[in-house]
């Protein structure tokens, strides 16, 4: 610790306090984050959140769009994690810029990010909370992915099963949504394709305000799910607890207005039903929308907002957290009465 | 993937004499530390040599698979080779007499069920511990939670171990093929025996897990030569031949020099380290095992809300076990 000077507060991060911090001798400018045993649940000691995270990121090599892990030692009665320091991430960059991205820029967010997606899973690391406030950006403009709170390793063994909570709502995919135990990678893309319509849109494809809502967002958009575009729906725990008026899917021109026909292309193959069928971020760097004019915009002709000066951000964007592994579903569960309009429950 | 793992950056070694140099330092380390404490109880006669040591390592870990066998839900296989690993990785750098492998072992168990995603409530990993009643339950727990912290440090935040079980899976699907009668048992009796020997620190999990294979087959007279130039397709390559018989050769005698500890050995040089350890327990003013974790740097600037936390922590003391 005494190798480090603190500069300032940046922020909350996933595990407690995330101070801003240069590293004496290096004269090198890191974030720290503080991960306190015992803020919550002393009786299981160190949090699995951080357990998984230092079991992630020791494992990978540098990758240019994953943030690096430059430290970790402990300090009282936790650990503090360095990070190389990240100027800003890509939920303010929607939020503050004045007009929508260039084509040019989404394309150039979009293959970073897909980048650090295929190095990770690669590296059989699903991420399982991937949204743009967790997309760091660097003082450079590169896109790196950041909070590996949840990340997990996977593995082919059929018979592990994973938690349903992960992931925050807007960005959580269908399996999930139905209590699915057993997941794979797909669910990382999935929720790189809802940042992507995001990127396109300026505002998150879909905002739902709890887990039934954050469904019937989905349905409304790409349809109620049939046994044909959906066959393993079936085996999920929850599709029986809960049907939906039918309706047919939007096509997502109307959603997204005013996109190229390769990027709405690209877009409907990370939105679809089956996880399986979801295009891998390796495939989707070789789509065409990365080939044709406008080309992706160089990391220096993106946008970097500004952090500090400001007060320590107030989460304007509300990101939805009620995914804590260890509570009951029941609690993040709405009274069925709210939602008689929408849905006919069983 | 195991090439570039912290397994294979950081904890795999070249030679025995490596391990052996550490370990020896350790013991030196704490030798130095005891004679500054200036406590009179500490003196040479108590100190255990290495081979003691070694003694009580061996003891101490077959309690430690022992628990992990018995534990209740089934521990898988994996869980149970990292907490041997951990438990390894942690003596390489301390002596014993500092940390008292009872407690040590408890917690690589605690820990490695953690990092594997075994999922067991504390109450319910301590439920395990049968001779002890509920109270006594309660006491452990709060020491494995002190010394995790520290535990995840010796390992120097390197929490994931290779395990050789999946790499001898993939072999055993391609060998039942050409080799039935080749028994599963045999081969997993190996791993097993290599897990209580330094194998995890000097070779790598594949290595181990075609060391087991091959051993399994020789019991059956199948010529391992044809499977190794046949089947992995070593016939040309000469060098990577005899690389492999000499790994196999050290693995072999690695494992036969294994001798369970001899229970008069064990009780005699246990009566020994509870007196270091009870020694350890007396508190003097200068006394370098007192680490005293709470320093004050980030104090100042937490929120207050925060700040009364801080008080609430057990005090961090190794040496309370």
């Amino acid at each position: 610790m005494e190798q480090y000077s603190l500069l300032g507060r940046i922020g909350e991060g996933a595990h407690g306090i995330v101070f801003k911090a240069k590293h004496i001798e290096k004269q090198e400018t890191v974030s720290l984050g503080w991960s306190k045993v015992a803020l919550r649940r002393l009786e299981d000691g160190i949090p699995n959140q951080a357990v998984r995270e230092i079991k992630a990121l020791q494992e990978i090599e540098d990758n240019q769009h994953v943030v690096k892990l430059k430290d970790v030692f402990p300090h009282g009665t936790g650990f503090v994690l360095v990070f190389e320091f990240m100027l800003s991430d890509l939920s303010e960059v929607i939020r503050n810029s004045q007009r929508p991205l260039t084509p040019a820029q989404v394309k150039g967010y979009m293959m970073m990010l897909l980048k650090g997606v295929a190095f990770l899973h690669r590296n059989d690391i699903m991420h399982r909370d991937l949204k743009p406030a967790n997309l760091l950006i660097s003082s450079s403009g590169h896109l790196k992915i950041a909070d590996f709170g949840l990340a997990r390793l996977f593995t082919d063994q059929q018979d592990r099963l994973y938690s349903h909570q992960v992931a925050t709502r807007w960005y959580r995919a269908p399996e999930l949504l139905y209590g699915a135990r057993k997941y794979d990678e797909g669910v990382d893309l999935w929720a790189v394709g809802c940042i992507f319509g995001e990127l396109l849109n300026s505002s998150p494809l879909f905002p739902g305000e709890n887990d039934i809502e954050q469904l019937c967002c989905v349905l409304r958009v790409l349809g109620t799910p049939t046994q044909q575009s959906w066959p393993e729906m079936v085996e999920l725990p929850d599709y029986n607890k809960i049907t939906f008026k039918e309706n047919p899917a939007i096509p997502l021109e109307e959603i997204v207005p005013d996109t190229s026909p390769h990027a709405i292309q690209l877009l409907y193959k990370f939105l679809v039903y089956p996880s399986k069928q979801r295009c891998s971020a390796r495939q989707a760097l070789l789509h065409p929308f990365f080939f044709t004019p406008p080309l992706p915009a160089h990391h220096s002709e993106l946008p970097i907002p500004q952090r500090g000066g400001r007060p320590p951000r107030q989460r304007l964007q509300a990101p939805p957290t009620d995914f804590s592994v260890d509570l009951p579903m029941e609690n993040s569960l709405v009274d069925p009465a709210l939602l008689q309009g929408h849905a006919s429950c069983l | 993937m195991f090439h570039n793992s912290s397994q294979r950056r950081y904890w795999t070694f070249n030679r025995e004499d490596e391990l052996e140099k550490k370990r020896y330092n350790a013991n030196q380390k704490f030798r130095m530390k005891a004679k500054e404490s200036g406590k009179p109880g500490l003196s040479e006669s108590v100190f255990l040599e290495r081979h003691e040591e070694d003694v009580l390592f061996r003891h101490y870990e077959r309690r430690l698979l022992d628990f992990c066998n018995a534990f209740k839900p089934a521990m898988p296989k994996s869980v149970v080779g990292t907490a041997a690993m951990y438990f390894r990785r942690f003596y390489l750098n301390n002596s014993i007499m500092e940390y008292h492998p009872r407690i040590i072992m408890l917690t690589c168990a605690y820990l490695s069920c953690k990092v594997d995603e075994f999922n067991v409530s504390s109450l319910q990993f301590v439920g395990n511990l049968l001779q002890e009643t509920p109270a006594g339950q309660e006491r452990v727990l709060e020491q494995i939670l002190e010394y995790e912290l520290l535990l995840i440090q010796q390992l120097n935040f390197h929490l994931v171990v290779h395990n050789p079980y999946r790499p001898m899976e993939g072999l055993l699907i391609d060998l039942k093929v050409r080799e039935p009668r080749v028994s599963e048992e045999s081969a997993d009796d190996f791993l097993t025996q290599a897990a209580m020997t330094d194998a995890g620190l000097l070779f790598s999990p594949s290595q181990i897990a075609l060391t087991a294979i091959l051993t399994a087959m020789t019991l059956f007279s199948s010529s391992v030569f044809s499977y190794l130039t046949e089947c992995l397709g070593l016939r040309e390559d000469k060098e990577t031949l005899s690389k492999m018989y000499d790994l196999m050769r050290r693995m072999k005698t690695l494992l036969k020099k294994y001798e369970l500890p001899k229970p008069e050995e064990v009780n005699v040089y246990k009566q020994r380290l509870e007196r270091i350890h009870a020694e350890l327990n007396t508190s003097s003013k200068k006394d370098p095992f007192r680490v005293n974790m709470h320093r004050t740097g980030y104090r100042a600037l937490l929120p207050l809300r925060y700040r009364s936390l801080l008080h609430t922590q057990t005090q961090f003391t190794p040496t309370q076990a």
